[in-house]
Parts: C-alpha cells; structure tokens; sequence
C-alpha cells in the first residue's frame, strides 16, 4: 500500500487534493512541512478516515494544534511508515 | 533496509532540503542504511561550498558533510542539474574553462544513472520536494 | 529483480524545471534498460500539449517527449480527471509512436510499483 506525502499548504496549492484524488482504498497520509495546516480541525479538505499521520516537528514548528483523529508521529516513526509501505510518493507544489 | 533520498529542495530556500537531512539521521537512527542521496533540480545547490548562513541558523552543508563522513554516505549531486545552475566541481570547472570550482568536499557530481541506479535497486526510495 | 519504477508527472512545461528534469530522468532510467512507466497527471497532463516555447526561448519538451517511445518507455497514461478538469480531450495530448491510456483510478495504477519518482 502507497505513503502519500504531501508537503504544501492546503490553502497555497492542490498537492493535497491532486493527492487525495490518487487515494485508493488502505493507503496512509502523511503531512510534513506546510502540509501540517491540513491537519488542523477546521481544514478545508476531508482526510482519509484512516491511517493518516501529521509530522508533530513541523505542526510544534507552525503552532498547529492536530486534530484528535489524527497521528502525531516523529521523525523515527517516519521512517518505520516507509518500512511498512510502498512506493512512497511524495506531492508537492 | 536500503534508503534512497532524492531532494529537490535547495538550502535555506526550501524546507525540504532540511527535512531530507532530518529523515537521513532517523534513517540511520533507525538502524536502516542510505544507499544514496542524489541532489536534484535545485536540490543540487546543497552541493554548493560557498554557502554561508549565519552563525544563529542551521548550517545544513556542514551537516550533510558530517553524516557523510561518520556514515560514508554517497551524496550524489546530479551533473547535469548542477551544470546548468553553476555547482562545479574542480574537473568540471576546468573542463569547461569556469573561473571557480565550488562542489563541497563529501558530494560528489555524476550522471542520472545513479539516480536509475539507486532507483532500481534500493528498497525504499523517498522524495523531498521544493 | 529490480523495482518496477513509475515516473509521476505533475507538473507543466516551462513554469518550473521539473518536467524537463522529469523528463531527462525518465530517459535515464530508459537508458540503464530500468524503463519506467509514466503517468502524466495534474498540470502534468499540459506536457502532451503541442508546444511553441520559440517565443521564450526554450527548447521544445514536448518534441523531446518524443523520444519515450524510441527509448522503450511504451507505457504512458493519462489521469482522465486532470485532462477533463483542464478541458483537454485525448485527441489534444497524443504522442507519436505511444500508446497513451487513459486512466480513471491514478491510486490503483500508483500502487502496483516498487517505486515512484514524483517530478
């Protein structure tokens, strides 16, 4: 199964919708960087139910406060979501 | 494990140029190996000795040099994307009759087929965009 | 065995590098026999545009988009959405010597590769 990373805003561009829109059925999410301002609970797009993750760095970095139903993660946990899956693509811009 | 990064994100322009070096430590924290970290776009421009940002911030090429170092890491820059943005290193700039030569000591310029290489063959490959 | 590799081309000619880049890694790849398959998705799809960069003074990326075939990269798709989003009919994104697929499910295509460059 595909980790989809996606890296922008979602206000400043349609990383995260041209991802979601490539979303199948048992892949995981992660956010990262400026991607973290989608993980907020007042966000303008509608996450995956399961299975998506919010870099916690990047979201402490910007003040963002995580959605409860979303995964904060660390970076060591990052790199185990890439053991478990592949390919691993990434969105940005 | 076998990583593969790939960073399009130049240095102190693009965060991701920082995140790709943060993910190589919890990559080797983690017990895994780097197969490769092949520079690319302006990624290449990490590959650059001349970068110096203040003493307050982060100095992300003395980092790369020494994860390379205590890791023998391979740190591709990609020749091509690097000619055309002025990363040389002292072959390429004589070559080319350039007045500088400016490709830090730890990376190293060379074709896309590293990048075909450590694509076909190592078992997870990540990408850090701009 | 070595991984399946897809190429993700999001992104449309000139603006930025990366499906110019994209374009010469794909053909990298080719080159080592570690032929990818490609998917033109999102502004990606403008690449299969026919192009006139003269007036910016840019080689032509949708001329070199011809060379995939004649490198073996045969298997190339188009993200039906994008195309329909941006108002583009397959006739409008053909390239010589391809054939060039139409795909409803980029999710379904995406995971059945080892790995995906994203350009």
């Amino acid at each position: 199964m595909t980790l989809h990373i996606v890296n922008q805003s979602p206000h400043a561009g349609s990383a995260l919708r041209d991802c979601l829109n490539a979303f199948a059925e048992g892949d995981a999410l992660l956010l990262i960087e400026d991607g973290v301002y989608a993980a907020q609970e007042k966000a303008p797009l509608e996450l995956p139910e399961n299975d998506v993750f919010v870099l916690s760095a990047d979201a402490e970095a910007r003040g963002i406060a995580i959605a409860p139903d979303l995964t904060a993660i660390d970076d060591l946990r990052w790199v185990t979501l890439c053991v478990e899956h592949t390919p691993i693509v990434s969105w940005f811009r | 494990m076998q990583f593969t990064l790939v960073v399009y994100g130049a240095p102190h322009s693009a965060q991701g140029a920082g995140t790709a070096l943060r993910f190589a430590k919890a990559v080797l924290a983690s017990g895994h190996s780097i197969f490769r970290v092949f520079f690319y776009g302006d990624g290449i421009h990490n590959g650059s000795a001349l970068a110096t940002p203040p003493q307050d911030e982060q100095d992300l090429l003395r980092q790369w040099q020494a994860l390379q170092q205590s890791h023998q890491l391979d740190l591709t820059v990609c020749i091509a994307a690097a000619q055309r943005r002025g990363v040389l290193s002292e072959s390429e700039a004589n070559r080319l009759e350039r007045p500088a030569a400016n490709l830090a000591d730890g990376f190293t310029l060379a074709g896309l087929g590293q990048l075909a290489e450590a694509t076909a063959l190592s078992d997870r490959l990540v990408s850090f965009g701009g | 065995m070595t991984n399946s590799i897809l190429a993700l081309c999001r992104h449309a000619p000139y603006g930025t590098t990366f499906a110019r880049e994209g374009l010469e890694a794909v053909l990298a790849c080719a080159a080592m026999d570690q032929i990818p398959e490609v998917l033109f998705i999102n502004d990606g799809v403008y690449q299969l545009l026919a192009q006139n960069p003269q007036a910016i003074a840019e080689k032509s990326l949708y001329r070199n988009l011809q060379a995939l075939p004649m490198f073996g990269v045969e298997r190339i798709y188009i993200c039906q959405r994008s195309a329909t989003e941006r108002g583009l009919a397959l006739s409008q994104l053909q390239l010589t010597g391809a054939d060039v697929q139409l795909l409803e499910d980029p999710g379904s295509l995406i995971r059945r590769f080892d790995q995906v460059l994203s350009f």
